[in-house]
């Protein structure tokens, strides 16, 4: 990221110090400074009141034991967190979180990078391939994901009319214990190609051309420039939508709600979002929820820890 | 000029792929138009013979979708408003002024940035719940239900977000400082440059944090989902999944339901693709 400095107060050089110079520039630095701060400050608060407040709010009930209803707070110690390890729905989710994010997101990076490439080159309809990819990002993931439910029901669904055609009997796509995660990841990599796509396409654009032209002359063929040149020159850009797309997927919970409500059939379905939502607005156990939401946190900061040690400096270009 | 098979292929892959992202919209907006008999066929019928559009009237006699349409615009119009003023405002002077400490502030909202949303929504949800004087709460926030089911909770906490400040900060530090300093030498307040000098410069900026702060706002289900209960206050999304729970097979229906609740946002981003796609570029590489 650049930090360009502004040119604050520029010296007036050559003019000779008059005695009313200095005062004036003083008084317009305080009128600057004092609008700057009226300008910050319904920012600075609302970011107070709503992000910085419940962050630290969060990280203090999580030691604690805070009851709701009576209003009573005392000190827990790590007891949350030993309660929420014995929890076996909880470590469930926990399994079933690293299965969804490990599948739903080396699929559709692949799928993303593919497309991309595909419509680098200058053709006909560029823009409407590009909207089309996009669309499933830019619209409601419960409404779409509605389409999909209705798309996976068993009987008389568009999904398994499909496969019947192959010959294919079809699951109960999304009462199977067996199969409704797998639903949720085809929904989710539908869903989160397009946005990667866009930023793989945003990084292929700042390659210039000039850099296949030794390729072209050497004759190699498209894959062989795809692999040779055009993977290892998208290196940053990989690992930031990798990085991006763990986020988002350790943090999934719309799709999952919709298209699997309670958790799935056996709860098979259960994502740490989904225990969190459970635990704090269902069963109302707001410290151990607070506890919960920590180590999904922590999770969080270990994945971009790790993925910034991978990137090494590249990432700091950004 | 000779067609290349190479530019078939590749036109044929893309359309392939085109095609499997598009059609769960199509068989949204068919399965919306479809008489009862046909959207419980099997095998499915791909083309209905007769189109009903008497399912949108009677969808909404089945759950107030008009209300909740209503709920949804109003907050997302509600959001963009207040994230424009708040946000270009906080931008400029984080980009624009040298004070003391505005580095640290920069930083500090940077973070708040990378907070992931279940590190801070429980005790959201609480300093909602326990707002004084709302909701039958007293002076300290106890005994009601403070700003849970108003409009209040539904629109304060997502009004502002520290990617729009970012954003704006990011497009006013290229202006050139001498457009500023000519206004303050033609003798204009510090309030008039930002407003009439700076901010009319950074509209595309300003296009593009609009619309992504309407899509968020349109599409947002959890924070809705968690503090309102009333169906009146309900916005599409969560009035979308509670009318699914209850009708669980009138597909129709609730494709009727589906299509008012993504069809605003298709045909916003149809019209301004361009800025969501600088929009969300940026946003990617920064």
């Amino acid at each position: 990221m650049t930090v360009t400095s502004l040119p604050a107060k520029a010296p007036a050089a050559g003019a000779p110090a008059g005695p009313t110079r200095p005062r004036r520039r003083r008084r317009l630095g305080y009128e600057r400074r004092r609008a700057a701060w009226l300008m910050l400050t319904p920012a600075l608060i609302h970011l107070t009141w709503w992000i910085g407040i419940p962050v630290l709010a969060t990280f203090v009930l999580a030691f604690t034991h805070y009851d709701v209803l009576a209003g009573t707070i005392t000190w827990a110690g790590l007891d949350n967190f030993t309660e929420i390890f014995a929890d076996e729905t909880w470590n469930t989710s926990i399994l079933h979180t690293v299965v969804y994010t490990f599948f739903t997101v080396p699929v559709a990076m692949a799928l993303a990078v593919v497309i991309a490439v595909l419509l680098n080159a200058k053709m006909r309809a560029r823009a409407w391939y590009r909207a089309a990819f996009f669309l499933p990002h830019i619209t409601a993931t419960v409404a779409i994901a509605l389409v999909w439910m209705w798309m996976f029901e068993p009987n008389i669904g568009l999904f398994n009319a499909v496969l019947a055609m192959f010959g294919v009997n079809g699951p109960a796509w999304l009462s199977d214990p067996a199969f409704a995660m797998a639903a949720v990841i085809v929904v989710s990599v539908w869903k989160g190609v397009g946005l990667k796509m866009l930023i793989y396409l945003a990084a292929l654009q700042s390659i210039p051309p000039e850099t296949y032209e030794a390729a072209d002359l050497d004759g190699a063929s498209g894959p062989r420039r795809f692999w040779s040149i055009t993977l290892p020159l998208l290196k940053p850009a990989t690992f930031f939508v990798f990085v991006v797309s763990m986020i988002d997927a350790f943090q999934v919970f719309d799709q999952v709600y919709v298209l699997t409500p309670d958790g799935g059939p056996a709860n098979a379905t259960t994502v740490m979002t989904f225990e969190i939502y459970r635990t704090a607005f269902s069963e109302f156990r707001i410290s151990t929820a607070c506890a919960q939401s920590l180590v999904l946190f922590a999770f969080l900061l270990v994945l971009t820890v790790i993925s910034r040690r991978l990137t090494g400096k590249d990432d700091d270009a950004r | 000029m000779r067609v290349k098979p190479s530019r078939v292929l590749l036109h044929l892959i893309l359309a392939i792929g085109a095609l499997i992202m598009i059609v769960p919209f199509a068989w949204m907006l068919i399965s919306s138009l479809k008489s009862h008999a046909e959207i419980s066929a099997y095998p499915p019928v791909i083309w209905p013979t007769e189109w009903v559009w008497s399912n949108y009237p009677n969808a909404m006699g089945f759950a107030p979708f008009g209300t909740y349409f209503r709920n949804s615009l109003l907050i997302a119009v509600g959001h963009t408003v207040i994230n424009l003023a708040l946000a270009t405002m906080a931008g400029y002077a984080l980009a624009r002024v040298p004070f003391r400490g505005r580095s640290l502030i920069f930083m500090a909202i940077l973070a708040t940035m990378m907070i992931p949303t279940y590190t801070k929504i429980v005790p959201q949800y609480l300093i909602a719940k326990g707002m004084p004087f709302f909701g039958g709460n007293d002076y300290l926030g106890r005994g009601g239900f403070g700003w849970l089911d108003s409009w209040w909770v539904l629109i304060v906490p997502g009004a502002l977000t520290p990617f729009a400040i970012f954003m704006f900060r990011q497009f006013y530090l290229s202006l050139p400082a001498e457009l500023e300093e000519a206004a303050r030498i033609d003798g204009m307040g510090e309030f008039a440059i930002f407003g009439k000098v700076m901010t009319p410069l950074v509209k595309p900026a300003i296009a593009t944090v609009a619309l992504i702060t309407f899509e968020n706002s349109w599409n947002n289900f959890l924070w809705p989902l968690i503090v309102t209960t009333r169906d009146d206050l309900r916005v599409i999304q969560v009035g979308l999944a509670a009318f699914q729970q209850v009708e669980k097979t009138e597909w129709a229906y609730l494709m009727a339901g589906s299509t008012l609740a993504t069809i605003p946002m298709i045909v916003l981003f149809l019209f301004t693709q361009r800025y969501f796609v600088q929009g969300f570029a940026t946003a990617g590489i920064k």
